[in-house]
């Protein structure tokens, strides 16, 4: 190594601290705006460049920096994320974070000439009040994170060029995981159009045209249809009712034949007054003050089963479906057939 | 009413026997605290000497299930007698416990 890079190197070793010091005022940045913006990533992480390897650019090209504040990646920090349009989100958020070194900053993605592939990462240069370094911010997506690293792995390591056949088979690769990235992304946007889109029937009140399932159920939910006989429940005992999640009683709808949100306001509008006389009777003579916001629903499944000759057996199987097989379901199905008889449900 | 808690593996098993009605739901709470910090481990409520559980026992629950689904934990309740069982089906929370 020449005498340039050994002083390099020794300034290096000085500044090593205030290094350090960067790098994790950098995470704890990083860390920060992602909570505050709500965003999604993999991973968040940050080095700082070992002597070994700062010692391997030098003698690469070392001639190309004069001082140690020439070179931009002493401190490198990556964003990992899931979706490619979060690649550029978190762009926008570093560019608010950061004084941005436009000059020396690259997007690999638009690197590429039409017909090639390859590496995918957007590199923005950056800096922050207090620091004489720059560092290196690297964003990516999981997949492209996952093509980077394996490429670095099989290119790299031994240090023996590895034959053009295999480089083209690698860059397939990359086009591969180019095309299911914008796939992922396009997947999401239309996910989210879809929720939108049943939101809006649920609010419009055009129930039977949204099929049921675990989205438009949780919609359907948050226009709280149970809330009224929930109420009337909880005013049994004056009890404080809990929210709880309703995903298991999506299986026992289907069952309930249920295939439309439309069926499943159908089923509470014809079932709420007697689900609500079986509470009335269980809760009528006991001190509970709490119940769960599943009640209603769960007396209505009990009685529309009663009610279409379902019986015994299927309360236990409603109580198998909820809580899981058990032989203890056979005596409580038992118990609420019994009430519900002396009901006449 | 009495509470005991031992930890055994993955698992953190607290053992209820005796009534855990209001007058008991007060020492309980305070008993089964160090469950509320447990990480990522099944936490068992073995009700097999459980004779009675209260509006109150109920909350006592609640409040161990909400802490651990934030620490990573799975709650599961065991051996619960069929009062008991008829407490947590006519409140409706039948469906949110891991009964076993």
């Amino acid at each position: 190594m020449d005498l340039h890079s050994e002083m390099i190197l020794e300034e290096y070793r000085e500044a090593l601290p205030v290094l350090e010091q960067l790098k994790e005022q950098v995470l704890t940045m990083l860390h920060e705006a992602i909570g505050r913006y709500g965003l999604e990533v993999t991973a968040v992480e940050a080095r700082v460049k070992t002597e070994q390897s700062l010692a391997g650019k030098l003698a690469l090209k070392g001639a190309k920096y004069a001082t140690l504040r020439d070179i931009t990646d002493l401190v490198g920090a990556r964003i990992v994320t899931y979706y490619t349009d979060d690649v550029d989100r978190i762009a926008s958020m570093a560019e608010q974070l950061f004084e941005i070194d436009w000059n020396n900053s690259v997007d690999k993605r638009r690197l590429h000439q039409l017909d090639s592939f390859g590496y995918n990462s957007l590199h923005y240069i950056c800096k922050i009040p207090g620091y004489n370094f720059r560092f290196e911010l690297q964003l990516r997506t999981t997949l492209q994170h996952a093509w980077a690293a394996i490429n670095h792995d099989t290119g790299y390591k031994t240090g023996i060029e590895i034959p053009k056949e295999y480089l083209r088979r690698i860059n397939r690769l990359a086009g591969l995981l180019e095309m299911a990235d914008d796939e992922f992304s396009r997947i999401r946007s239309e996910i989210t159009d879809y929720r939108r889109r049943v939101e809006q029937l649920v609010k419009n009140g055009k129930l039977d045209d949204v099929q049921l399932d675990g989205d438009t159920f949780r919609s359907y939910i948050q226009a709280k249809p149970l809330d009224r006989l929930n109420k009337r429940i909880a005013a049994i005992n004056q009890a404080e009712i809990q929210e709880v999640p309703l995903t298991r009683y999506i299986r026992v709808l289907r069952a309930l034949r249920c295939n439309t949100l439309g069926d499943v306001s159908r089923l509470i509008r014809q079932y709420e007054e007697d689900a609500y006389r079986l509470a009335r009777h269980q809760l009528g003579n006991t001190d509970i003050d709490i119940i769960s916001s599943a009640i209603g629903l769960q007396n209505i499944c009990i009685v529309c089963i009663l009610s279409t000759g379902g019986g015994k057996i299927g309360l236990e199987r409603l109580f198998d479906a909820l809580n899981g097989h058990n032989s203890q379901n056979s005596e409580l199905a038992e118990l609420t057939y019994e009430q519900a008889k002396s009901l006449q449900l | 009413m009495n509470t005991q808690i031992k930890e055994s593996g993955n698992q953190v098993i607290a053992s209820f026997s005796g009534r855990l009605d209001t007058a008991a739901a007060v020492p309980t709470a305070e008993a089964v605290k160090p469950l509320l910090e447990v990480e990522n481990k099944e936490i068992i409520l073995d009700c097999s000497q459980l004779e009675y559980i209260s509006s109150s026992g109920l909350r006592i629950f609640l409040s161990i299930r909400k802490e651990a689904a934030t620490h990573g934990s799975k709650v599961i309740v065991r051996n619960i007698n069929a009062d008991i069982r008829q407490v947590f089906m006519m409140t409706g929370f039948i469906s949110l416990f891991d009964i076993q």
